[in-house]
């Protein structure tokens, strides 16, 4: 993420285990020990641990207060195959985050470039406050906004639909089979608050002079100059929005958990709601862990292959 | 002069602006209102306040008006405007006031849960992160991978054993629950954000410090400290909101619901106490955006600088 300026100097000549032999050296090394003692013990507690415990208990089926039984693979096989669930809720979890994607991408930077477009520099600190307001009301409240007030049967989209005459169209938005899944994902329209607006606009304003200027003598103006020169210099933001939004698509399910609980039916089960579902209502520990390592596996795929493949502008420019 | 081109900009940039805080402006409308009203109609103003500024108009021009109000008990009454407006206003508060004897626990506990966690988080990060960024010892590379490494895990995966490590440990309905790994999550996004930036300072600096005898103690309250003010609320702002946003982890580890942040209330409220009354759920859900908007209105600057300085750079 950073790209700072390499160490500044060097700062010691012996590493290894010369060092260690030294007296003096032997002081120091455990000095800077005895710093990091509380970090990585706390590391190792509560982050490692856990991780191994992970897939040490997806082999095995056990209840909290029950006993433990070795089961091998066969929490992934009944969660991979025989599972009626896993089906549906990989397709919604598919859907929610190609949803999530696209508007993502798009009009955060285009909101971006629209604010970076206004001549004075008030105005563009303004909406970028504007913007910003969002993400001091907590995002369990925003959520429960949307099922409260937007979404419920009495909510603002059925009123308005009632107010302008459009009768036939009102339902319960969260409820029916049909609707359910686009209205989650909906959540958050028109889905320019928050970070993402601020990001896209850091990556507008790191753009060099010279660019702009060489852009404009071309005659590169508008959407052209949008599209060959502000897309292609914002790459690194848009490869951290990417890389973020599809680690949060695959894992989310507090929205699911909080406006639908995965109905109607199984409409908007996603997998990590089924996860949480078996842990903590059926008590089924270790077949969540599995549901848990599958997701982790999925993710750690997913960030190599867009390491990989979706370059950034530093690397486009050879640096 | 506002140009042509800059106003069909505002028309555009505020049209999303406005459907961007149309949820939370008729959140905060319905909050004054109550359940009969927001049934009569969505889009009103509230009843109790406007019959207010009635009952102050009918008062200032000396106007012998009667107003039926409602008590706290329901009782429906009939009284004069200087006694109206007094009932109107805790009719029209009444949201408010039943939300917030709930809320102010959740406040009291979010305080503490936040605080702790992001004292310990910097002061952990950053003296974790001067000690990995200026020195090179025995293992000192090793430990920054193992650190690092953890941006590697995602939390579903930790969630469930997290609980089952948290129960073993004896901490459910503790505030060590929440606090703990929250610091061992949260110091590593901290100490790489803050190595990044100690590893760009001038190393004469640290020379001529040690030279006079400076310990680490010493290095890093006198030169990391005060070098470091706008990275350090930059990380104490994200860790705040972070933690502050964190709904499941403190709904899960409190079992009888006693330290229950504002995040695992509200969805408590939501779904059990108050799911009827939508006045009082609208005014929880605007009174818990106060602590973060007072935050902001001091930390704003420090806080776009931080996402431009180009530390959320992948």
């Amino acid at each position: 993420m950073n790209d700072g300026t390499p160490p500044a100097a060097p700062k010691a000549r012996h590493t290894g285990w010369d060092e260690l032999v030294s007296n003096h050296r032997l002081r120091f090394t455990l000095s800077c020990y005895l710093f990091l003692i509380v970090p990585v013990s706390l590391l190792t507690l509560f982050i490692y641990l856990p991780v191994l415990w992970a897939f040490w208990g997806s082999l095995y089926e056990f209840e909290i207060g029950g006993e433990n039984r070795f089961v091998g693979v066969q929490n992934y096989a009944e969660f991979l195959f025989r599972d009626p669930t896993t089906l549906i809720s990989f397709g919604n979890m598919l859907f929610l985050t190609l949803f999530a994607v696209c508007v993502r991408l798009t009009i955060p930077l285009l909101m971006a470039k629209l604010i970076f477009s206004l001549t004075r520099e008030r105005a563009r600190y303004f909406y970028r406050i504007v913007f910003l307001v969002p993400i001091v009301v907590p995002g369990v409240a925003v959520q429960l906004i949307w099922a409260g007030m937007i979404y419920a049967d009495r909510g603002m989209l059925n009123e308005l639909l009632r107010s302008v005459g459009l009768e036939e169209y009102v339902m319960g938005w969260l409820s029916d089979p049909h609707t359910a899944l686009l209205a989650v994902a909906c959540v958050g329209f028109p889905f320019v608050g928050g970070f993402e607006v601020l990001i896209y606009y850091a990556g507008l304003t790191g753009i060099p002079e010279s660019v702009t200027e060489a852009a404009l003598l071309e005659g590169c103006t508008g959407v052209r100059k949008f599209f060959a020169i502000d897309v292609p210099m914002v790459l690194s933001q848009l490869k951290l929005i990417l890389i973020l939004t599809i680690i949060g698509g695959v894992q989310a399910f507090e929205n699911i958990m909080i406006l639908t609980r995965g109905g109607p039916g199984f409409k908007t089960m996603v997998p990590g709601f089924w996860m949480y579902l078996n842990a903590f209502s059926f008590q089924r520990m270790g077949y969540a862990c599995a549901i848990g390592v599958t997701l982790f596996v999925i993710i750690f795929t997913l960030t190599l292959i867009n390491f990989r493949y979706f370059r950034s502008t530093e690397e486009l420019e050879g640096r | 002069m506002i140009t042509r081109r800059d106003l069909i900009l505002h028309v555009i940039i505020g049209f999303f602006a406005v459907l961007t805080l149309v949820p939370f402006l008729f959140t905060l409308n319905n909050a004054w209102r109550t359940n009969a009203e927001m049934f009569r109609s969505f889009f009103g103003l509230p009843e109790s306040l406007t019959q207010m500024v009635e009952a102050k108009r009918a008062q200032w021009a000396g106007v012998d008006a009667q107003f039926e109000v409602e008590t706290d008990e329901g009782e429906v009454i009939t009284v004069g405007a200087a006694e109206a407006c007094g009932y109107l206003w805790r009719t029209a508060t009444r949201g408010f006031r039943r939300s917030w004897v709930e809320l102010r626990r959740y406040m009291i506990n979010t305080f503490v849960t936040c605080g702790i966690t992001a004292c310990g988080v910097v002061f952990i990060g950053s003296m974790t992160a001067y000690i990995l960024s200026r020195y090179r010892f025995f293992g000192s590379k090793t430990l920054f991978y193992y650190i690092i490494a953890v941006m590697m895990f995602p939390g579903v995966l930790t969630l469930v054993p997290s609980f089952l490590l948290v129960k073993n440990l004896g901490l459910l309905n503790t505030y060590l629950a929440m606090i703990l790994p929250y610091i061992a999550g949260g110091q590593v996004f901290a100490i790489f954000v803050f190595k990044g930036f100690f590893d760009g300072l001038p190393e004469d600096l640290f020379e001529s410090a040690r030279i006079d005898g400076a310990g680490h103690i010493q290095l890093y309250l006198n030169i990391i400290l005060p070098l470091s003010k706008p990275i350090l609320s930059v990380v104490t702002i994200m860790n705040v909101l972070s933690t502050w946003n964190n709904f499941l982890w403190p709904f899960i580890v409190n079992t009888d619901r006693k330290y229950d942040v504002v995040a695992s209330g509200l969805y408590v409220l939501a779904t059990s106490a108050f799911a009827n009354s939508y006045s009082t759920l609208f005014s929880a859900y605007m009174l818990s955006a106060i602590p973060l908007l007072v935050l902001f209105t001091y930390a704003t600057r420090p806080f776009i600088q931080g996402v431009t300085s180009g530390a959320f750079k992948a």
